[in-house]
């Protein structure tokens, strides 16, 4: 293909405007976090201001944040382990069984994605006063795995089927059960629409604010739903103090995007090919 | 695989998606026609004080043998509905000067007002509208511009483009939120260009910033499926169509564009599904003060004004608006996975 310099200029140049209308917002919530309030929003507005790590210090230590990031990584590492348990197993007899059961369960695993949560909620208030578990991290585990099992399945159930059928044929004629060819056989040779589907897992349980803000209470909730109190502000500390945290949220994600990019890509792409 | 091992295999998956997800979905529906109250009753309390004791009547709620607050419910019928869709409000003569402004007042304001439900539906439906375009624009044109990028760049280019997609939606709001504050970035930068304009204080700035951070959002994902997409057109056709004398334009319009026109269905039917539940930027940016959305609406209800039932009316409501959004695209892919088998 030929290249016109003037068409290279313009690609870059868009190219270059893209990326900094995608990082822009980030880039400056990091920099205003390392400044006091004065500095952060002044008018006229600074481009360059003393580095100060009072914020940071204001959240991690005296409001205690660390026991935020201690839920937010008990929630979301269970919500991944259930998640692909359950997941791999189900996506796994979904991909080999031929009965219109299969299809009529994907069906409605499907209305089920388009479920906006907040619907739930209510119920859930009823349902888990009446057990007394509403402000239980596990109960919290348990919704955000139940609300990620419809593209949990439709996901695996895609990467199975890139798997022949002839591997578990073969190992059942060598006398393994149905599960023992699933467990020995196929998960071994899996991993790598485990660790893709894992990864989505991981952001929707990570990523989650409704529903960990409206089933836990101050002491038992995630990250994001603990810097909700950023939201109104009603202080210019608590404001900065959201601002780190929000910064504080954002880093594990960074660098996740840096490790397992093309798992990302090959995931998002995944249900767009086959399914 | 045998019914028998199939049953066993999807039967955890089945169990939780019906504890967890079908079973509240029905109780909604029964919330959403009942009403509960506590049960209050009269009593004297004598308060000591420092300058001596005496009685005070007060209301206090009853209590059980278990210690438990005693409720009564009752069937309300449709009253919820009623409610959230604002028709017990609404004067039987729309003629009138009151009705008028009452109108008027309904249609600016969101959440606790009598056409809350519709409010909430119309933003959501703009929502929908005005992203979607902009999204699989937007994302098609990054395709293919990322398609030319030389090797050597594309991993960081790609990487940067991830990143407003997989950001935490509450967190994303907020930087957004933080940005086009008053004496943020961006009021600075358009004042400098001699434009003023308080971006939260007002509907139209308000609802336009929830949208630009919808399309902030989503855009990355249609690129990053559409960019597949593009691995996979045929190179042998498109050097079939240059052969052929065709233009970059006829070669996108004829060979690129029916090649990814299931992708482009895939990433409409995902934007659909997850539009209508735009929450996060409306919370953030809004405060339910200019918009609202029917997922917004839910939370408000349930957790401001505490009402699970009128909430459970919404819940219901904002339901079938979905199914009814979804039924063609579910009647398409029920149609493929049948012709697919």
């Amino acid at each position: 293909m030929k290249k016109s310099a003037l068409g290279q200029t313009l690609l870059y140049t868009g190219l270059v405007l893209w990326l900094l209308l995608a990082a822009l917002p980030v880039f400056w919530t990091v920099v205003i976090s390392l400044r006091t309030y004065v500095d952060a929003f002044s008018a006229p507005l600074k481009w360059l201001a003393p580095i100060t790590f009072e914020n940071y210090r204001g959240l991690w230590v005296d409001r205690e944040f660390y026991r935020n990031f201690y839920n937010t990584a008990v929630v979301t590492l269970g919500t991944v382990c259930i998640s692909l348990s359950v997941g791999c197993l189900a996506g796994y007899a979904l991909s080999r069984y031929r009965g219109s059961l299969g299809f009529w369960l994907l069906i409605i695993a499907l209305v089920f994605r388009a479920l906006p949560h907040s619907t739930l909620l209510p119920s859930f208030y009823a349902l888990f006063d009446a057990l007394g578990i509403r402000n239980t991290t596990l109960t919290l585990i348990f919704v955000l795995v139940a609300i990620n099992q419809p593209f949990t399945i439709w996901m695996l159930r895609s990467f199975f089927a890139g798997i022949p059928q002839e591997l578990d044929e073969a190992a059942m004629v060598d006398g393994c059960t149905r599960f023992q060819a699933f467990r020995r056989v196929i998960i071994p040779v899996m991993w790598p629409g485990v660790v893709t589907t894992g990864l989505f897992s991981f952001l929707l349980a990570y990523n989650d604010f409704m529903l960990s803000s409206a089933l836990t209470n101050a002491d038992k909730m995630t990250m994001p739903a603990a810097i909700a109190g950023a939201i109104t502000a009603e202080s210019d500390t608590l404001l900065m103090q959201g601002v780190a945290g929000a910064v504080s949220i954002t880093i594990p994600l960074i660098i996740l995007v840096a490790l397992f990019q093309k798992q990302i890509v090959s995931g998002l792409t995944q249900g767009a090919v086959k399914g | 695989m045998k019914l028998r091992s199939f049953a066993g295999f999807v039967g955890p998956s089945v169990f939780l998606m019906l504890a967890l997800l079908a079973l509240p979905m029905l109780m909604t529906a029964v919330l959403s026609v009942r009403n509960c109250a506590l049960e209050m009753e009269l009593v004297t309390v004598q308060q000591t004080g420092p300058f001596g004791a005496h009685d005070v009547t007060t209301q206090r709620a009853q209590v059980d043998a278990t210690g438990r607050a005693v409720q009564t419910c009752q069937w309300v019928g449709l009253d919820h509905y009623r409610k959230v869709l604002g028709l017990d409000t609404a004067p039987a003569d729309n003629t009138t000067a009151g009705a008028q402004v009452n109108a008027q007042i309904n249609a600016q304001t969101g959440a606790g007002q009598p056409t809350e439900f519709f409010s909430a539906l119309r933003f959501t439906l703009l929502y929908i509208a005005a992203t979607t375009p902009f999204v699989l624009g937007g994302g098609l044109a990054l395709a293919l511009a990322m398609n030319r990028v030389t090797q050597r760049l594309k991993a960081v280019f790609i990487a940067a483009s991830l990143l407003p997609f997989i950001i935490t939606p509450v967190v994303g709001a907020l930087a957004i939120k933080w940005l086009f504050r008053d004496n943020g970035l961006v009021p600075h930068v358009l004042g400098g260009l001699g434009v003023q304009v308080f971006w939260m204080a007002q509907a139209w700035s308000a609802q336009l910033l929830v949208i630009l951070y919808g399309i902030w959002h989503v855009l990355p994902f249609a690129f990053i499926v559409f960019y597949a997409g593009l691995q996979g057109v045929p190179q042998d056709a498109l050097e079939a169509a240059t052969i052929d004398g065709a233009s970059p334009w006829q070669k996108l319009r004829y060979v690129t564009l029916p090649h990814l026109m299931p992708l482009v269905v895939f990433v409409l039917m995902m934007h659909l599904m997850d539009a209508y539940r735009v929450f996060e930027p409306v919370m953030v940016l809004t405060q339910g003060a200019f918009t609202t959305s029917v997922q917004y609406l839910t939370y408000h209800v349930l957790l401001q004004e505490d009402n699970p039932y009128k909430a459970s009316a919404a819940s219901v409501l904002t339901i079938v608006g979905i199914a009814l959004l979804l039924i063609p695209l579910l009647r398409k892919t029920w149609n493929e996975q049948r012709r697919g088998g």
